[in-house]
């Protein structure tokens, strides 16, 4: 007689063994902007086999809180999401404003904003290969790169990107009126014209900085190849094998623009409404889980102790935005994927593309420089009301695709929604995780810039676009 | 105590005058300039030659706003539209207003600043404290403070002169409060003179808890107090302040007289700054007490 009961108890031993993943916690990840913690379900060997990243930063409730205020006041609320794209924010809040309302704006306001806009991106990519360079080796070294080391030649690299920052933030300052959280744009345009002696510094800054970026470009991108090449990179002592797929994904890509953005008044606007739904992060991330594998070795501090309890359904502080009902990648890949047919795959593709992207910073600045007229009007002559028509636009932010919708009338915000860039990343990165050792999880987040704050927002809208969840406090 | 000294030495006087290194009478030594001036044209010729010298590239001054004498500031970047602001509008004009802005769409680099002893307070406050004032502080390269006893509201001038002075305002070619009196010079040759107990109710109360006569805080201060009608009485105080002062007089800029030989002199100055120090911080110290059992606040003390 078969003793049933025990092969079928062998079996599920069996197949236990094979299927029984352990759970590593990295809480709270590092060198991105704002909080987040990565939940990753690994094998034996510590390959992902799927991974969560998700925001743990407090859900801050900007697109609640607008109801009912004025549409000049709720885009410099916006812009207080975050300090690194505030421009993002100010510019998206604003022109979904005026998108509602029907407002078009003057030319020489809108130079004003493509600078402010540019000299933004400039600054944030800068500011991000400080954040990535620790990841990286010295080619033909196996020595990490400290950014702020006083030896050569990372010291002329990391003054070299100061300068580039800050020809950036002065840049965004005399277009914007302020590097964080810009003052000058408002609804229907610009506060104050530059002046002729602020456009010639501008440009002066631009060449001086046109010079830099080249030079940096060249330089990351040297640094991402050697790292390409690697077979190995160090993490708490160890040596992780690199793989050659790092960070590779089967999800698509969306961009409004290659330089600015797209709103609801464009003739052939480059982002559809009706191609976007939401879900709720309980519909997409892991339940409830248990850590069962830690490192206290992990740099710095460890991961999180064996038994700690996981949950990233209730703990994801985002909804989940999907572009044709799946998750999209966005930014400077993004970007390039959409509008210069760039083809390269993978965590060091991506940080690639966003160097590629430094020198168009400035050539956009000095080409809008040579148009902008310091004596033209900034101000529309006439700024509408609303009528509660909803309006939206996308601003190409340095980090993706950041889409505000509003409703306005008279004067007063009806609704408003802000789609950022990292909320449409989040998905996505976690899905690209699959098939990395977990040791290298967070260099594959942070090729993705991930700007954390900007994505806690808290509107969810179903695939009928009906408000199905408001967390305004957890 | 001997009342002059030499430059290059900051002396410590009596404290209402504030540290200088210099004090001298002085005028400009451009016609043009002095015909529109209401002293010694000392704050348009500074500046002016500090625009033409490259020290800075532009001045907030007090210019002309949109009614008769009522100022309005603005960043002058050119010496015509320097010469535009000359003269003593007895009226608020918020000059630190433009003090960011300046550094922005303007996109300056060398501000000028001329203004009351609180204007100069407030700018060398926003050099140490900068609280929503990046790019700013390392920005200010000529702050000119002028003496200031009080200031009025635009309402309050109208009021003394078209109702005390009886002159309308358009008809107003200068203003000007000297030797006890407020005088109202008229465009056909009138000449007013009221009391300066009338004005006193006129004037704008925060200037009743104010310690500073002769804007102690400034490169340079100037105001028509201590010297004969034409001049002004200067004091260069900060090492910047002194070395744009030499620049300026190694150029023939100015004309200039020892202090002790003008009358009537530091003297004056002295007692004028002594009275309202006085008085002022009689009224600073009555707010401790101003209820009962409860004060008003006072700026000069911490929070508690
Ligand atoms: C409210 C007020 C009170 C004063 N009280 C006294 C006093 O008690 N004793 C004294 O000796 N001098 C006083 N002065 C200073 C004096 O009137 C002259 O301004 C000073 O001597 C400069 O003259 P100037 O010929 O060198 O300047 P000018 O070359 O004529 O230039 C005058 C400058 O003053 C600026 N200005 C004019 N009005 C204002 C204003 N309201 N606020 C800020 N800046 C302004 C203009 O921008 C201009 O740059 C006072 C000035 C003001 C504005
Ligand atoms: S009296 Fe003092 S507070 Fe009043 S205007 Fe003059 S300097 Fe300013």
């Amino acid at each position: 007689m078969w003793n049933y009961t025990g092969i079928a108890k062998r079996t599920r031993e069996y197949h236990e063994a094979i299927i029984l993943s352990k759970i590593v916690e990295i809480s709270p990840t590092t060198r991105h902007e704002g909080h987040s913690k990565l939940v990753l379900k690994v094998d034996d060997a510590g390959i992902i086999e799927r991974g969560d990243w998700l925001s743990i930063t407090p859900v801050r409730g900007v697109e609640k809180l607008a109801i009912g205020k004025t549409m000049d006041q709720v885009p410099k609320i916006a812009s207080r999401v975050c300090g690194i794209c505030p421009i993002a924010h100010t510019l998206a809040g604003i022109e979904s404003m005026e998108a509602s309302i029907r407002c078009e704006i003057p030319r020489d306001a809108k130079l004003l904003r493509i600078i402010l806009q540019s000299a933004n991106r400039l600054h944030s990519h800068a500011l991000h290969n400080i954040l990535t360079l620790p990841d990286m080796y010295l080619p033909g070294t196996d020595t990490k790169i400290n950014p702020f080391s006083p030896q050569e030649p990372v010291r002329s690299v990391a003054k070299r990107i100061q300068r580039l920052r800050e020809i950036g933030q002065t840049i965004g300052e005399i277009a914007g009126g302020e590097a964080v959280h810009p003052s000058n744009p408002r609804v229907g345009g610009m506060y104050k014209a530059c002046t002729q002696q602020a456009k010639t510094k501008m440009y002066d800054l631009a060449k001086e900085a046109l010079v830099l970026a080249h030079e940096q470009m060249d330089f990351m991108i040297a640094i991402l190849r050697n790292y390409q090449k690697r077979d190995w990179a160090e993490v708490g002592g160890k040596q992780i094998p690199i793989p050659k797929t790092l960070g590779y994904h089967n999800q698509g890509y969306m961009a409004a623009h290659p330089m600015y953005g797209s709103s609801s008044l464009d003739e052939c606007p480059g982002w559809n409404p009706d191609r976007w739904t939401d879900v709720r992060p309980w519909d997409w991330y892991m339940g409830e889980g248990e850590v069962s594998l830690a490192d206290p070795s992990y740099p710095i501090g460890g991961t999180s102790p064996v038994g700690t309890k996981v949950n990233p359904q209730m703990e994801a502080c985002t909804g989940v935005p999907l572009y044709d009902g799946s998750p999209v990648e966005v930014g400077p890949r993004a970007r390039l994927v959409q509008f210069k047919n760039y083809d390269e795959k993978g965590t060091i593709g991506q940080q690639v593309a966003r160097q590629m992207e430094y020198p168009d910073c400035l050539y956009t600045i000095i080409n809008a420089l040579d148009e902008y007229n310091p004596n033209g009007k900034v101000l529309a002559d006439h700024i509408p009301q609303g009528d509660g028509s909803l309006g939206w636009a996308a601003n190409e932010a340095p980090r993706g695709t950041d889409v505000h919708l509003a409703k306005v009338k008279d004067g007063r915000v009806l609704y408003y929604e802000m789609l950022v860039p990292t909320t449409w990343n989040f998905p996505t990165c976690s899905r690209a995780l699959t098939g990395a050792p977990w040791q290298l999880a967070e260099v594959i987040v942070r090729g993705y810039d991930p700007c954390v704050s900007c994505a806690t927002h808290m509107i969810v809208i179903d695939e009928d676009k009906r408000l199905v969840a408001q967390k305004l406090i957890q | 105590m001997p009342l002059m000294r030499h430059s290059n030495e900051v002396r410590e006087m009596a404290g209402e005058l504030g540290k200088y290194k210099l004090c001298v009478s002085a005028r400009s030594a451009d016609k043009a300039i002095l015909k529109k001036a209401q002293d010694g044209g000392i704050v348009t010729q500074l500046f002016k030659f500090a625009l033409e010298e490259g020290i800075i590239d532009g001045a907030i001054v007090a210019g002309p706003g949109d009614e008769p004498w009522r100022p309005r500031p603005f960043i002058a970047t050119t010496v015509e539209e320097l010469m535009t602001s000359s003269g003593t509008k007895y009226n608020i004009s918020p000059q630190v207003s433009w003090i960011k802005e300046a550094t922005r769409s303007f996109g300056l680099d060398k501000i000028g600043i001329v203004g009351t002893p609180c204007q100069m307070q407030a700018v060398r406050k926003g050099q140490l404290y900068p609280v929503g004032l990046r790019d700013v502080p390392d920005k200010i390269k000529l702050a000119i403070g002028i003496f200031c006893m009080e200031n009025f509201s635009y309402q309050s001038v109208k009021q003394l002169v078209e109702d005390h002075a009886a002159m309308k305002m358009e008809a107003v070619k200068k203003m000007e409060i000297g030797k006890g009196k407020f005088w109202v010079y008229g465009q056909r040759g009138q000449v007013v003179q009221l009391p300066l107990k009338v004005t006193h109710k006129y004037e704008q109360p925060g200037c009743h808890v104010c310690l500073d006569y002769v804007a102690n805080l400034a490169d340079v201060s100037t105001g028509s107090v201590g010297s004969p009608d034409g001049w002004s009485t200067v004091f260069v105080r900060t090492r910047n302040g002194d070395d744009i002062w030499s620049k300026a007089i190694a150029a023939g800029c100015f004309e200039t007289k020892p202090i002790e030989q003008v009358k009537p002199g530091l003297e004056l100055v002295t007692k004028l700054a002594t009275e309202k120090i006085t008085k002022n911080q009689k009224t600073v110290e009555e707010r401790a007490k101003f209820g009962v059992n409860k004060g008003l606040r006072n700026p000069y003390l911490g929070p508690k």
